[in-house]
């Protein structure tokens, strides 16, 4: 393998590991920059702390989610 | 003296110690001294020279947010796998195993081969400790040539205030890690994850203006929630559990019970 892709993939294992914390992590990260950066959403701003936690739960429930399918895919075969 | 800045100075300095501590403590707990150690002084040599080099122009260069938001982000990572991690080992979704022991095996083997022992830096543990003093250190520095910038000679008055506060901190610290050693490693990673993942949550909604109720006591409040939260998904996914195994043995058991030589 590639040295450089060898190191984005340590990188990538030391820093998060699992695909679905990082792309539900970025999801929460670019609805946030919405929010707070584009004038249309102002309504929108004083939920933001709620969206946040929620969006940290809902990717908590994701990667769980997939973790428990893994499992049952392992006893079934 | 100004007593006010001094007060001042020292119980808004002290919430930032608790926090950086905190964080220097989970490096220490799940990974070892050294590393936690050696993060927090890289941190503090980066702030002195930060400080050493801006000096009072630090308040106005620094986009605090920008590092919140970085420093949030990663956190949100780290915690959201420790605690995951953690539920799953709960539930028996991955295997428990302690770290202690398998370091001890470790270092065992390394001394039967008569090979020195090396106690090596852990790069997470180093990170975090880092991470934490980094960002808590820089407000302290804030809260400092701010609270000093209202008083004449306040930032030396104001400093005292701080370094008290670090002091106390540190001291208080020394003296609670030693009982967190007897608590099992995964409810250790369990509790570690929902704090990076609060400290995270805190600081990348800061980044972004997100004013929480309360201020830094919000913390606690994050920390009850998603404590709460963990603890349904651990008895929600326990209960699926049996379901999941008795789905398993009757796979098992159909191609057996048509066998002949079927074992006890």
């Amino acid at each position: 393998m590639n040295i450089i892709l060898k190191a984005m993939l340590a990188i990538y294992n030391f820093f998060v590991g699992d695909l679905v914390i990082l792309i539900g992590v970025s999801l929460i990260m670019i609805i946030l920059a919405l929010i707070h950066f584009l004038s249309t959403s102002i309504s929108l701003r004083g939920a933001s702390g709620v969206i946040l936690i929620i969006g940290v739960l809902a990717t908590l429930v994701a990667t769980l989610g997939r973790e428990i399918m893994r499992s049952e895919n392992r006893q079934q075969a | 003296m100004q007593w006010a800045i001094v007060v001042a100075a020292f119980l808004a300095s002290a919430v930032e110690f608790v926090e950086a501590f905190t964080l220097v403590l989970v490096a220490r707990i799940t990974t070892n001294w050294r590393s936690a150690i050696v993060g927090a002084l890289a941190a503090v040599a980066t702030l002195g020279v930060i400080v050493g080099t801006l000096g009072v122009a630090l308040v106005t260069l620094i986009p605090l947010d920008v590092l919140r938001f970085v420093i949030g982000f990663l956190l949100l990572l780290f915690g959201l796998k420790w605690l995951k991690n953690a539920i799953a080992r709960y539930n028996g979704l991955k295997l428990l195993h302690d770290e202690e022991a398998i370091y001890r095996a470790r270092v065992a083997e390394a001394r039967a081969r008569g090979e020195p022992v090396k106690s090596g830096l852990a790069p997470f543990g180093v990170l975090l400790s880092y991470k934490g003093v980094l960002l808590e250190g820089l407000e302290v520095a804030f809260i400092v040539i701010s609270f000093g910038g209202s008083g004449v000679g306040g930032t030396g008055t104001a400093a005292l205030g701080g370094a008290v506060a670090g002091l106390l901190v540190l001291g208080i610290g020394v003296l609670v890690q030693a009982p967190l050693h007897r608590i099992p490693e995964n409810t250790l990673k369990f509790v570690v994850g929902i704090m990076l993942t609060t400290f995270g949550t805190f600081w990348a909604g800061e980044s972004f203006g997100i004013t929480w109720p309360l201020s830094d006591l919000f913390l606690l409040i994050l920390a009850a929630l998603y404590l709460v939260a963990s603890g349904l998904l651990i008895s929600a996914i326990k209960q699926r559990q049996p379901r999941m195994v008795e789905a398993s043995t009757t796979l098992r058991a159909a191609p057996l019970s048509q066998d002949k030589g079927v074992r006890p």
